[in-house]
């Protein structure tokens, strides 16, 4: 099942709204059509155990059309992204997937990000990587940059400024 | 001597050192050239959760810049692997997105024309360079050592996707830890884990997921634990003692990357392959039996 256009969240704000319930429709009818709840998804989770997040439960609630608690529920950000639930769903449904489409529904929408995903998103606007080069710290707790092992420079963009101006049109306007 | 145009990502070269530093230690002795490209940017993977496009987008760029270049990719990490492989599947796929992305590429004088071979550790050693080779270049088999392997979620899975080995029961790093002279043993939590993916915004819940991974290893008796991708050592490796703390046992699990485990096998000195900037105790690591 394909919903890439569903979580395309990158157009202008405008309309966001109209747009957002469009690609709930067709992935809320996509769904509906294939899902039979057999919880093979929730019976590998990663994340079920420990942060009980339930993926047959998910997909159930959006085949009830209950978008808002879904988006606005902290549930949906314990995935772990391991895949395998999309890997093994008899039916293709892919679990992992309709998360990623909430999650990216939920910042469209303005609900405030968690964790450190602002400060990488900011990074890569700014450097073009999650992190700059690290001080690590090795075996005998002396303290190691990148320069001091013989390294290439990292690889970044050339001109960041063009990058820039790409990807802020395609990052959420508050950030 | 093949060549590739080597994508590093970000987590790798800005702080997972001895990964890199072992890729390019051993890579010149098994005739691959690995080609430094300037102006890559991060895959976009990491982002998935707040915007997809921009995942696609930035995967897009850096595809483009390698095709540019003329050679197939080679990238290391797990997580930038699947990344630019579903990355290279939906433009492929989908006309709409294609021409989106390749409108935004235009202002860089980038473009996505065609698939490239995009390449990781595990399929370049075991499919492209070939076990014989390997096990031609061995000065010091690895013999007796018992090992865990870990391939990282993002490697394995989704294999509708496309990817270098089999999501339910992957044997390549086996059949390379086999050709140095080693003894890979499969366990109940092979396909658990690390964790790493929350680590961000849940980093408790994330480290505890790298615990229990850890303990059951541990309790297995393994001589070493080997992984291939970035995020995952972090957790394994960088982050065990941490880890530890909060499964509330004492974790002594030597955590090494595939190609630091080759690299010793071809008898290569451990500094050279970053061994000092493990953080878990690899000096436990025997060579010629215990």
């Amino acid at each position: 099942m394909s919903i890439i256009d569903l979580t395309s969240m990158g157009e202008p704000q405008k309309d966001i709204k109209n747009e957002i319930n469009t690609r709930l429709k067709k992935l809320q009818g996509e769904i509906s059509e294939f899902c039979y709840q057999c919880a093979k998804c929730t019976s590998g989770c990663e994340a079920h155990k420990l942060l009980e997040l339930e993926p047959h439960k998910i997909v159930a609630l959006l085949k009830r059309g209950l978008i808002d608690e879904l988006v606005n529920s902290d549930v949906i950000w314990t995935c772990m992204s391991c895949f395998k639930c999309r890997e093994r769903c008899p039916q293709k449904v892919a679990p992992v997937e309709i998360l990623f489409a909430l999650k990216n529904i939920a910042v469209a929408s303005g609900k405030p990000i968690p964790g450190k995903y602002s400060a990488m998103l900011q990074s890569i606007l700014s450097i073009g990587l999650i992190q700059d080069a690290q001080t690590v710290s090795n075996h005998n707790n002396q303290t190691i940059k990148r320069n001091d092992l013989d390294l290439p420079d990292l690889s970044k963009p050339v001109d960041g400024n063009k990058f820039q101006l790409v990807l802020s049109k395609l990052a959420i306007e508050k950030i | 001597m093949k060549k590739y145009v080597f994508y590093p990502g970000c987590v790798m070269p800005t702080e997972q050192y001895a990964y890199e530093l072992s890729i390019r230690e051993i890579m010149p002795i098994l005739d691959i050239e690995l080609i430094d490209v300037k102006g890559f940017s991060c895959c976009g993977e990491p982002m998935k959760s707040v915007n997809q496009l921009m995942t696609i987008y930035l995967s897009a760029r850096n595809i483009s810049i390698a095709e540019k270049k003329g050679y197939d990719i080679f990238v290391p990490c797990p997580m930038c692997h699947l990344s630019l492989s579903e990355c290279q599947n939906v433009l492929e796929n989908n006309s709409d997105i294609n021409k989106r992305i390749n409108e935004m590429l235009s202002s860089e004088n980038l473009s996505y024309n065609k698939p490239i071979n995009i390449v990781n550790t595990v399929d370049l050693i075991h499919d492209i360079i070939g076990l014989e080779k390997i096990k031609n270049l061995v000065k010091n088999p690895l013999n007796n050592l018992k090992v865990a392997t870990h391939y990282g979620c993002h490697l394995i899975r989704p294999s509708e996707i496309g990817r270098p080995v089999d999501s339910e029961n992957p044997q390549k790093m086996e059949n390379i830890l086999k050709a140095i002279g080693a003894e890979p043993l499969d366990y109940p939590e092979k396909l658990d884990c690390c964790g790493s993916m929350i680590n961000t915004n849940l980093p408790e819940s994330a480290l505890t997921k790298t615990g229990q991974k850890l303990v059951a290893v541990q309790d297995q008796n393994f001589d070493v634990f080997v992984d291939i991708c970035p995020w995952c050592h972090r957790m394994f490796d960088s982050k065990q003692k941490k880890a530890g703390e909060i499964v509330a046992t004492k974790l002594e699990v030597p955590v090494v990357y595939l190609t630091q485990l080759l690299g010793l096998s071809f008898g290569i000195d451990r500094n050279k392959l970053g061994f000092n900037l493990n953080l878990s105790p690899v000096e436990k690591i025997k060579l010629g039996g215990k």
